[in-house]
């Protein structure tokens, strides 16, 4: 259990662009074709490893139908990292990230990196919006852009932990503070670098540094 | 104080009007004064006069709203204001305790919340006050959310999700100093009850870290030690502590597990997250038993009870509909075992002998509950071994001598759930369970108590089964059978093995070793007996006794002919049975049990042995019960409270503060049970009869209706009639086929008696019930049975004689065969005869034929008489063709002769002189035949 971070996601953008496929994906290396819609939020976690350190990914899957909007927000403000996913087979959900984005700025925090998911990008013969609308996009509003598929798990990995490491470098620049638990990132028992930050020596001396 | 005189003045003044116009003076003050000072007095005037009286708190709703929001929402800068608003929001939501109102009366204080949460803006407001500096400000804020939610959860809930950052401002009180630390955990647990979106949001604030934080600081089940709060200055704060007893300090890790516990429950999501990222160590380390382990005081009791609440709940998963329910539950049940939550619940169910007996039965239901159907999960507990060296032993045996000793039913119940969990879908525990079952001598099962820590867990389970028969309390035993019951449930290896083991009898030297099975039906005797005996005081205690054996005879008979064999080889048991399932004085349930053993001997009896079989079974129920009032009796238990009665697989109520706390106060639960339950069964029988127990009885009805049904309709197979066998054999005599099918008509004879007889007793049974309203039932009865004899005989008679006639038809058709080749024959002789005739006579033609022969060779070869006959045949033979050639030669002529006419009359009219043209042809013609006849020569 023991983790040098703890960083808290959410995955957001229109209903059945792929949430809850890219969680399953990513935690359980697994696709299901067809998923029951999300009601309210579902969680999933999963440890990576960043510059050697132990990661813990919290990561909350949000519903994306518009009558869950009050509680999905709810979410935002505590949130280190966002996944904003859209379909690329359907250009009205590339349509809808502004408002996504506006939804975000508003709600969540300032500083949280937030990732652009061009979803089912296996699909290309069906294509609606293209790899540079999407890198354009990106730019624009200064997100990390990658394309994907819950399906095959091309980039599924790398767009979580590259979030993951977008965020770790912000830390290490002295961003964020830490011991703010309100930015969606904990600090864990191994996360104090030392000579004494073993894996399970955390247990120990537990009261020292998480409270 | 102005409000004691306020009080004085107007508490108790009923009159409405007044009151109206007194709070709506107040209000005016506040809403319309100039001076500040005399804002605040009206403000407090208002409050102590709403706290009091409840026509003040019907004005102030009323109309004081609109006004108390206002200077909520502009007069933020007057810290006093604002704090005598909330405090006069607080008053008019407290209801006040009048015991003389009337019951029905309405209650201001309700409807003034719902007036309050009516509009959502309210809670906004309210929500925002959170964040002020002031401690009053929020305390009295956090009273007020706590009050409306009490009231009005739902709204409350909705409305609080719909404002942004709502629940982030609540949870940050979770930070605060512990007095609005304590008021917001109150909150909190109101506010997440049943409501999972707001209980996953609180998780993702981290409440998780937050409560076990807080558990920390208090020191866990133990309570803790009150952190004197720094922020003193103030009066108020001042008095408040000094409330606070130590006690209530504990209080606050119970609010927190309450808290904790409302985020669990049936909420997968929230489970997973609490696994994956804390881990169930912080839980399970509430259940250590800190400091003094000897004393248990009512809150560490409490706290505990709902630490092992919470264990309970992640056994029990993610909610009903969740499709990943069990999937969930199996993680968690490995993960607790792995997180060595064994050993806790152990010492908390098992060893200690302080543990209140509620702790312990939690503890005990947690463990069956962790190994149900989870195959490591049991192979731990049955490796765990309890004690110190060398009074070792293992877990399971420890448990065993809860069962059999504990002075509580509930605690003989929880551990007695243990070990149905432990041999549900697990034929190896079984196995290793029964194979420790060897029959002991006497001296052994009988054994001083105090020595059974060295015991096997057979040897003490036998000894429980059989201790009662010194001191006749068969309370140990039916405890033992049911542990028993578990055993050999659907398991044919043990119920076989367990048939085999025999008991000395208690006086050696009276009778052989008897079977143990017959020793369980001696002691279901004895327990009516008692019963009888004792009368009504003892009913009570003893009227689970029989339905746990009769479970134990159910179970051990089911689908094994062996058990039953064993059951029937004595025959006061079917008598006894008879009479147990007709015995008006045995309760419903009894005497529906014995009905279902009754079946079973009859739908797995597979002897064929007369006296044992089904037969004789079916023809006792019918004599001695009737068929009808035989499955009466199914019926009446099935309606009895312990069959119809709607089971889950467990009964779990949730624990809530107030449940805990009574579940602490009384020392065993199931006396409080036991008095409101109108049913004449046991209270406790309805947890031992668990749904897998119900539905197989529910099952076995079913099936016994249709075998009963079955064996009325089928032959025995020795009289079951097969067309080819009635034929004449090949190589048989008519004597043997005649023989053979006598004996035959004997048996169906003797099949159509017996029949008849059932039939005789079931058209009995049909009068009997059909007839129960008639003033002489008896006599119109026997009456019946006369009849039904008497037509039985005739019946008889005539079907005999029909078999007779038919015989001799079959007898007649053979004999006209015999003559049929009789006849044969004869023809065949007469043709013999002839045929012989015939060859007689050509012989007799061949004999003079060789004698001709003979005759011609001695009489030499002379030719002239065949010349004389060539001769005359040759000349027979000219003669014949001359004359054909005559014949042909005149047709010719006559040819001729009619073409000269013709030529000669056409000559004639051309002129010529015919007869001068013909001289010389003349000539001609007369030689023409002769050539002819010399050239066909």
């Amino acid at each position: 259990m023991s983790y040098a971070y703890l960083f808290k996601y959410i995955i957001i953008g229109d209903t059945g662009v792929g949430k809850s496929c890219l969680l399953l994906q990513f935690t359980d290396k697994r696709f299901q074709p067809v998923h029951d819609l999300t009601i309210g939020v579902e969680f999933g976690a999963r440890m990576i490893t960043i510059d050697n350190k132990p990661i813990k990914l919290q990561i909350w899957d949000t519903a994306g139908q518009e009558s869950f909007r009050s509680i999905t927000r709810s979410y935002y403000r505590g949130a280190a990292g966002a996944l904003l996913v859209y379909d690329i087979t359907r250009r009205e959900t590339f349509n809808h990230l502004a408002s996504w984005l506006e939804d975000a700025r508003q709600h969540a925090n300032a500083n949280m990196t937030i990732m652009l998911i061009g979803n089912k990008c296996d699909l290309a013969h069906r294509r609606a919006v293209s790899t540079e609308e999407g890198e354009q996009f990106a730019k624009e509003h200064g997100l990390i852009f990658m394309e994907a598929s819950a399906k095959t798990a091309q980039n599924v990995e790398e767009a979580f932990i590259k979030t993951a490491a977008t965020i770790y470098k912000k830390i290490q620049d002295g961003v964020f503070d830490v011991s703010n638990e309100s930015y969606g990132i904990k600090v864990g028992y191994g996360g104090i670098p030392g000579p004494s930050g073993g894996r399970d020596g955390g247990s120990a001396q537990a009261g020292g540094c998480c409270s | 104080m102005i409000k004691g005189m306020v009080g004085l003045v107007f508490g108790n003044d009923n009159s409405g009007s007044n009151e109206d116009s007194y709070v709506e003076r107040l209000l005016d003050r506040i809403s319309n004064g100039v001076l500040p000072d005399d804002r605040r007095n009206a403000m407090a005037e208002l409050q102590s006069v709403v706290a009091e009286s409840r026509g003040a708190q019907l004005a102030f709703g009323a109309m004081g709203f609109p006004v108390l929001m206002g200077v909520l929402k502009e007069e933020r800068d007057d810290v006093e204001m604002i704090r005598g608003a909330l405090e006069t929001l607080v008053s008019a939501l407290t209801p006040i305790d009048h015991a003389k109102g009337p019951q029905n009366e309405v209650q201001p204080a309700l409807m003034n919340t719902d007036l309050l949460s009516r509009e959502a803006e309210n809670i906004s407001l309210l929500l925002s006050l959170l964040s002020e500096e002031d401690f009053y400000v929020r305390y009295y804020t956090l009273q007020i959310l706590t009050a409306l939610l009490t009231n009005s959860q739902n709204r409350l809930q909705e409305a609080i999700l719909t404002i942004p950052r709502g629940i982030t401002r609540l949870m940050d009180m979770l930070m605060d100093r512990e007095v609005i630390r304590n008021e917001a955990l109150l909150l909190l647990t109101h506010l997440t009850r049943e409501a999972e979106e707001i209980q996953k949001i609180l998780v993702f604030e981290g409440a998780f870290e937050k409560i076990f934080s807080i558990i920390k600081e208090e020191g866990g089940s133990e309570g803790g030690v009150v952190v004197q709060d720094s922020y003193n200055h103030e009066l108020f704060l001042a008095c408040f502590l000094l409330m606070l007893s130590t006690a209530l300090v504990e209080k606050w890790t119970e609010d927190c597990l309450e808290l904790l516990n409302n985020l669990l429950r049936n909420n997968a999501s929230n489970q997973v997250l609490l696994r994956e990222t804390l881990g169930f160590d912080a839980i399970i380390s509430i259940l250590k038993l800190r400091g003094s382990a000897y004393s248990f005081t009512q809150q560490k009791t409490i706290n505990l009870l709902s630490a092992l609440e919470t264990i309970n709940l992640l056994l029990m998963g993610g909610s009903e509909s969740d499709p990943g329910k069990d999937m969930n539950k199996l993680t968690n049940r490995t993960v607790l075992v792995q997180n060595k939550v064994f050993d806790y619940l152990l010492l908390l169910g098992v060893e200690s002998q302080w543990a209140p007996i509620p702790v312990r039965c939690a503890a005990l239901r947690c463990i069956g509950d962790l190994i149900v159907g989870h195959p490591k999960n049991l192979d731990t507990l049955a490796s765990k071994v309890l004690g110190e060296q060398p009074q070792v032993e293992p877990a399971l045996n420890s448990i065993l001598r809860i069962i059999l000793r504990t002075s509580s039913v509930q605690e003989f119940i929880e551990a007695d759930h243990v070990f149905k969990s432990f041999c549900e879908r697990n034929s190896d525990g079984q196995t290793m369970l029964a194979s420790t079952l060897i029959p002991q001598p006497y001296s052994m099962t009988h054994a001083p108590i105090e020595e059974d820590v060295r015991m096997s867990f057979g040897s003490m389970l036998l000894h429980g089964l059989t201790l009662g028969e010194s001191d006749g309390d068969l309370e140990t035993c039916c405890r033992a059978a049911s542990v028993l019951s578990h055993i050999l449930r659907d398991n044919i290896q043990c119920k076989e093995r367990v048939l085999r083991i025999e008991l000395e009898s208690p006086t050696p030297s009276l009778g052989a070793p008897e079977p143990l099975m017959h020793r369980m039906v001696k002691y279901l005797a004895l327990a009516s007996n008692m019963k009888n005996k004792d009368g009504k005081t003892s009913t009570k205690e003893n009227s689970y006794v029989q339905p746990i054996i009769l479970k134990l005879l159910v179970t051990w008979l089911a689908d094994c002919p062996n058990a039953i064999q064993c059951f029937l080889a004595s025959r006061p048991h079917l008598t006894y049975l008879l009479e147990l399932v007709s015995n008006p004085s045995a309760t419903m349930c009894i005497r529906g049990l014995g009905a279902v053993l009754l079946g079973e001997c009859v739908i797995y009896n597979k002897s064929g042995e007369s006296g044992k079989d089904a037969f004789t079974v079916v023809d006792a129920i019918s004599q001695k019960i009737g068929l009808t009032s035989y499955f009466l009796k199914f019926d009446e238990m099935m309606k009895s409270f312990l069959f119809s009665s709607v089971k889950p697989t467990k009964l779990h109520k949730p624990l809530t503060r107030s449940a805990a706390a009574s579940m602490a106060e009384i020392d065993d639960v199931d006396e409080q049970d036991s008095s409101d339950h109108k049913n004449e069964d046991h209270p406790i029988l309805s947890s031992l009869f668990d749904s897998h127990f119900v539905n197989f009885v529910k099952s076995l009805e079913g099936n016994i209706r249709e075998t009963i049904v079955d064996v009325y309709s089928r032959p025995k197979s020795e009289v079951a009639v097969v067309p080819a066998e009635l034929e004449l054999k090949r190589g048989e005599s008519d004597k043997d086929y005649v023989e053979r099918l006598k004996s035959f008509v004997q048996k169906q004879c003797s099949e159509i008696q017996n029949l008849l007889g059932r039939n005789a007793t079931l058209a009995e049974n049909l009068a009997k019930t059909g007839g129960s309203v008639s003033s002489q039932p008896e006599q119109r009865t026997s009456g019946g049975v006369d009849r039904v004899q008497a037509e039985t005989l005739r019946r008889d008679l005539q079907e005999a004689s029909q078999r007779i006639e038919m015989l001799k038809a079959e007898k007649a058709k053979i004999e006209s065969e015999a003559s049929m080749y009789q006849n044969l024959a004869g023809k065949m002789e007469s043709d013999l005869k002839s045929l012989s005739d015939a060859y007689n006579s050509l012989e007799q033609a061949n004999f003079h034929l060789e004698k001709e022969v003979k005759a011609l060779k001695s009489g030499g070869a002379s030719t002239p008489p065949d010349v004389e006959a060539i001769r005359a045949e040759a000349r027979e033979e000219a003669q014949k063709e001359s004359e054909a050639e005559l014949n042909d030669l005149l047709v010719c002529l006559g040819q001729e002769q009619s073409r000269v006419e013709k030529l000669s009359a056409r000559l004639m009219e051309l002129g010529e002189d015919v007869d001068k043209l013909l001289e010389g042809v003349g000539d001609d013609m007369g030689l023409l035949p002769e050539d002819s006849e010399k050239e066909e020569e």
